[in-house]
């Protein structure tokens, strides 16, 4: 534990000094970038994938993946329009907000089950999940788009209180949550025990188990969560909502130097990945360097992704991981 | 032989699913007369051939223990190779060139990354399923290149005693990789590094170089896919492939290779592809919902794995 600790603030060190140095330099060519209103506006972004990543980096330490939270997005995006706008069901928020919230921890125990009792490797049960449910999704929406969202909520997602959208409220408290989950709690003691080694998690009298099913259930929750703050601020509710998502979380969760066999990362390093990974196409934007300049937006985080592992293969110590020449 | 986990269940396994396919053919045909009919079947089956010809070599890397999510974005960037060398040069074997050479560079760098910095496969093939798609975009700024030719249009088009041509590449290329697979030193090696590759390590596989080439296997195979695909649609774009990846490993999956590495055989693979085709040609034509299809492949993708383990534990005790 000793030697990954400096490892471990090397990554957050890298990733907030990169953070200054980007915005140092895009707030040179304008100030506008750190506007109120601007800084607001990536804040915003930030939210939905801060929100999920909070969940993903417990799976992830676990030593599973969930690739299915963009197809859950979409599903539960589907349901609360339902269950909700008025050219349907027009149910009371009161309703409506816990089922869809309860939909999503319902779909991420399901997958908790199926990789625990089941004994399905979790990438097969997500990209089981990934397919299926935006098909479920587009069956449910009947091709139509659904707008008509009771005002009080698409307020909150679009003004919301003190001048702060209800996203980044939400963002805060989820990641206050998790913070306290993961060093205040046994839970997160137990989740980084399963991860690590789960025969000696065993051996101690931990359920791997219980852990993981914790964690799908919690990514699940979340995912409602974010859907429940960030769809309502779209015009409208579409089946393409979501996509994709999946890979901008793990991405996040990855270069915040969560490791992907378990056992290793820290929240703060998910969170800055998250802000430098939102910032990309706002930096782009700003700079000006017109259209051509947005289209490469993909290959800047797929090389932030590279970067980010081939760094930690570089400093990993010789007796960890790189065992054989 | 034994220790290759379980040859015999592979066979089972195949058995199974090929059961599966007859079953679903027999109903299908009862309930739809003509859906059997092979002109109606090659018609059908167009687009599946780039599908397949990615699903074999993502069933060697499988087999080893890795996986591969960029085939799709290296479809993308292989696209746009494609079509910027056909619009400098108006030479088609060029483009054909240029293209299975990106293919075989992504590959490379793939494989490169994975074993030079022992890096995690899925991880560095999300790194680069992002920048391959990213640098297609990037460099053709949303540009699409098209009119190669009345020639290389009909590549994918013409048939030849009734099969179209990109079917005899598959077929010719699906024996070859099961002969190797199954029959050569390399497949042997290939099974040892899926099964454990420290102990694949000191018996003497040379397991950095052999992973490294089985990446750039699959690379050159996408770039082979684009060739068919650009053909097919007369178009070069940043977005072909988009999705594929994911139809790939899901076939190759429910073909009974473990996604933990170790087991596997083409044949599996090349079932596993006709069963979720069929499944899907079916779905769609005979309810006419198209997201059906979706919900009913990825229910099939976690079934057959949740049968498969439950079957194994009862077999073997308590495998994991």
């Amino acid at each position: 534990m000793g030697k990954v600790a400096p490892l471990k603030r090397h990554r957050e060190l890298g990733l907030a000094a990169l953070i200054v140095f980007v915005t140092l330099v895009v707030s040179s060519f304008d100030l506008g970038f750190l506007a109120t209103g601007n800084l607001r506006d990536m804040m915003v972004r930030c939210a939905p994938t801060a929100i999920v990543a909070c969940g993903m980096m417990l799976v992830i330490v676990t030593a599973e993946i969930d690739i299915s939270v963009g197809s859950l997005m979409a599903l539960t995006a589907a349901a609360m329009g339902i269950m909700l706008s008025e050219q349907h069901w027009n149910l009371s928020l009161w309703i409506g907000v816990p089922a869809t919230l309860l939909l999503g921890a319902g779909v991420g125990l399901t997958t908790g089950l199926l990789v625990t009792v089941g004994k399905v490797p979790s990438i097969i049960v997500t990209l089981g999940l990934l397919t299926a449910l935006r098909g479920a999704t587009t069956l449910i929406m009947q091709g139509r788009n659904i707008g008509g969202l009771p005002t009080s909520l698409t307020r909150a997602a679009k003004e919301g209180y003190g001048g702060v959208p209800i996203g980044v409220w939400v963002a805060c408290s989820v990641l206050l949550m998790t913070y306290v989950i993961i060093a205040w709690t046994p839970i997160g003691r137990r989740v980084f025990a399963v991860g690590s080694s789960r025969y000696a998690a065993a051996m101690c009298g931990l359920s791997e188990r219980r852990m993981k099913l914790f964690a799908f259930c919690y990514t699940g929750f979340l995912t409602a969560l974010a859907t429940l703050v960030e769809v309502p601020r779209l015009p409208k509710i579409e089946s393409g909502i979501g996509l994709e998502f999946e890979l901008l979380v793990v991405t996040c969760v990855v270069v915040g130097g969560v490791s992907i066999t378990g056992g290793r990362g820290t929240l703060l390093g998910v969170i800055l990945a998250v802000i430098l990974m939102t910032m990309i196409r706002p930096v782009l934007t700003f700079l000006e360097i017109g259209e051509q300049a947005e289209k490469w937006t993909n290959a800047i985080q797929g090389m932030f992704i590279a970067v980010a592992v081939i760094g930690d293969s570089l400093l990993r110590p010789p007796n960890r991981g790189g065992s054989s020449a | 032989m034994s220790r290759l986990r379980g040859s015999n269940f592979g066979a089972w396994h195949e058995l199974v699913l090929l059961g599966l396919l007859v079953g679903l053919l027999c109903v299908a045909g009862y309930l739809m007369p003509g859906f059997l009919s092979l002109r109606s079947q090659l018609f059908l089956s167009r687009h599946l051939w780039e599908f397949a010809i990615l699903a074999l070599g993502m069933t060697l890397i499988i087999v080893a223990g890795g996986i591969d999510l960029s085939v799709g974005s290296a479809m993308g960037l292989c696209a746009v190779a494609f079509g910027m060398t056909f619009q400098a040069t108006e030479q088609i074997w060029l483009a054909i060139f240029a293209c299975g050479l990106t293919g075989l560079f992504g590959g490379l760098l793939n494989g490169a990354l994975i074993t030079r910095f022992k890096l995690h496969p899925l991880i560095v093939t999300l790194a680069t399923y992002a920048a391959y798609r990213g640098i297609a975009e990037g460099i053709s700024q949303g540009q699409s290149y098209s009119r190669f030719g009345d020639a290389f249009s009909q590549l994918a088009r013409a048939t030849w005693w009734l099969i179209p041509i990109p079917g005899y590449l598959f077929v010719g290329l699906a024996i070859t990789t099961a002969l190797v697979l199954a029959r050569s030193t390399i497949g042997r090696q290939i099974y040892a590094i899926g099964h454990n590759s420290e102990a694949a390590r000191f018996s003497g596989v040379a397991v950095e170089r052999l992973r490294l080439g089985l990446y750039a296997f699959s690379g050159l195979l996408a770039g082979l896919a684009t060739v068919i695909y650009v053909s097919r649609f007369d178009t070069a774009k940043a977005d072909a492939g988009k999705g594929f990846e994911l139809d790939v490993i899901t076939a190759v999956v429910v073909g009974g290779t473990s996604i933990y590495g170790g087991r596997g055989t083409v044949m599996g693979t090349v079932i596993g592809l006709l069963l979720i085709h069929e499944t899907r040609l079916f779905v769609g034509r005979y309810w006419r919902v198209d997201e059906l299809k979706s919900v009913v492949v990825g229910l099939l993708l976690i079934v057959s794995v949740l049968v498969y383990q439950a079957f194994m534990r009862r077999a073997t005790g308590s495998r994991h």
